[in-house]
């Protein structure tokens, strides 16, 4: 995913109706990316057959 | 205080109940003993929110008098125990650490309080943490949380209080709730014993949400035998939480002494060896699994290769479920958050739904790849953290790089979320000291449900050991 400008996530967060002050925006832009870089990995891993389920009553070990 | 109270006061809440029993030691002496150290202590430790000296001088004067009419006393009678301020306490606030909950007065207990008074503990307050049980706070509205055994030093969150407390003996034993590590991060940078039990075996009726699948209660002791106690008397299934698992309580206090002989550990490469895990720790880790090893285990190494993203996939996660719950607070209050609060919340609000579910897919390979080495494997160990408690000030300030980010947030994690991710039960105990005197954390991760081998290996670590049984100079 490309990188988000302070602008873009400013106009996210608008259209979400949460306030953001100058300072918080600078933050949060950096901590968003910082999250985004941290999870690209997971582009390459084979996800698309795995369900995205936290618990399954049934998996080895929980009967 | 003569030093004979203060041995009380350090005291292990099994050991403190069987006082009680015997007559040999009255549980309003008890509860004046812990007073008087929260009023010698706290206000610098900052363990405490609120403290209810006159409810709990009331609880142990009718415990002492349930002792002296020979009733049938339950296995915390008479001991005065301390929770993190995310349970419900009726007609007692409940803050959460924030100023916007500053005079909520629940009307009903937590199913985990009803559950621990009805054991007969008595409750001695409400702990600090960090605010809405998230890590990051800037400004701690109730008192900056400081580490016993260096008051400069961060004692871990977000059950900061709870492991505070049970390391300065300002209680006997406390209660925590961990989504991501809450109970085993300020336990391992507190030097004592923090277990989260496997998600659905304790109830979760009561305590403030974070994340649904992900929020687990769990007890911060100075020994592993009062893990197991408190353990005990917290779980089992909760017609108020449809999630709790209806398996009965686990009987981990009998299988306590059976030792470690046959089991299989695997020390899990990624985390134990990684260049981020600090030397210090590295070497306390491999040399507690070595202990182990020399008490009859079999010990390898094991490769769990996703663990090191698990620390950004629970903040996607947890962080979105977080940010879904505050939305209508972060609309209309959001500057009443602390700073370092708000801005993790607004971060999450904008994640988008496309990460949400990859991280979501991830943490279902995550969970595969640690119940897969569960199958060659008893238990795995690796660092509960990758560093000791850090200065304060390391997390102080805005967050200027994304550097910052990943150091403050997803390397740690990496230690503790993987468990929280899986569902297994995982604890944390002490395994070492610095050269700067402060304690190192070994953590053990188990099969779902199966706290009882956990707690087994802990105790054999813990009793051949004296890590245990030091005491900060306070």
């Amino acid at each position: 995913m490309a990188e988000l400008t302070a602008e873009q996530v400013s106009a996210m967060a608008a259209a979400l109706g949460l306030p953001m002050t100058p300072d918080d925006l600078v933050e949060v832009t950096h901590r968003l990316n910082a999250l985004l870089e941290a999870l690209a990995p997971l582009a390459t891993l084979p996800l698309d057959t795995v369900e995205p389920v936290p618990v399954l009553p049934d998996e080895p070990f929980t009967s | 205080m003569t030093s004979g109270r203060d041995d009380l006061a350090y005291l292990s809440a099994a050991k403190l109940a069987a006082l009680v029993r015997d007559r040999q030691v009255s549980p309003v002496e008890l509860v004046r003993i812990y007073l008087e150290r929260i009023d010698r202590f706290d206000a610098r430790l900052r363990a405490y929110i609120t403290v209810l000296p006159e409810a709990a001088l009331e609880a142990a004067r009718k415990a002492e008098a349930a002792v002296m009419r020979e009733e049938r006393l339950g296995p915390l009678h008479g001991v005065p125990y301390a929770v993190k301020d995310q349970f419900a306490t009726a007609g007692v606030r409940t803050t959460l650490g924030s100023r916007l909950l500053e005079g909520n007065v629940p009307g009903e207990d937590a199913t985990v309080i009803t559950r621990l008074n009805g054991a007969g503990g008595v409750l001695l307050g409400k702990l600090n943490l960090t605010e809405f049980a998230l890590g990051g706070t800037q400004n701690f509205p109730f008192g900056q949380p400081r580490n016993p055994w260096n008051v400069e030093h961060d004692p871990g969150g977000s059950s900061s209080g709870s492991g505070i407390a049970v390391a300065a003996a300002l209680c006997a034993a406390s209660l925590g709730e961990d989504t991501g590590g809450s109970v085993r991060s300020p336990a391992s940078w507190c030097g004592v014993v923090g277990l989260r039990p496997t998600w659905g075996r304790v109830s979760r009726h009561g305590s403030f949400p974070l994340s649904w699948s992900l929020d687990t209660a769990g007890p911060l002791t100075r020994t592993v035998e009062d893990a197991a106690l408190l353990l005990q008397v917290v779980a089992g299934y909760d017609p108020k939480d449809p999630l709790t698992s209806r398996r009965p309580s686990p009987e981990c206090l009998p299988a306590l002494g059976r030792g470690v002989g046959g089991l299989r550990i695997g020390i899990i490469r990624e985390l134990t060896f990684s260049e981020e895990t600090h030397t210090e720790v590295r070497t306390a880790v491999t040399a507690a699994a070595e202990r182990l090893h020399g008490l009859g285990a079999t010990v390898d190494e094991v490769s769990i290769p996703l663990v090191p993203l698990a620390g950004a996939v629970f903040m996607a996660l947890a962080d979105s479920d977080g940010a879904g719950l505050h939305q209508p607070w972060l609309r209309t209050r959001a500057m009443e958050y602390d700073q370092g609060t708000r801005r993790r919340l607004l971060t999450a609000s904008l994640i988008p739904t496309a990460i949400y579910h990859q991280a979501a897919r991830a943490r279902a390979l995550i969970r595969a790849q640690l119940r897969e080495a569960l199958a060659s494997y008893d238990l795995l160990v690796c660092p509960t953290a990758h560093q000791a408690a850090p200065p304060i000030t390391a997390g102080r300030g805005a967050i200027t790089t994304r550097q910052d980010v990943a150091g403050r947030f997803f390397t740690r994690r990496s230690y503790v979320a993987p468990a929280s991710l899986a569902g297994i039960p995982a604890i944390a105990i002490p395994c070492g000291f610095t050269r700067e005197g402060l304690p190192i954390g070994l953590q053990l991760l188990g099969r779902p449900f199966d706290e009882a081998t956990l707690l087994r290996a802990a105790y054999a670590y813990e009793q051949e050991t004296e890590w245990s049984r030091r005491r900060p100079s306070l």
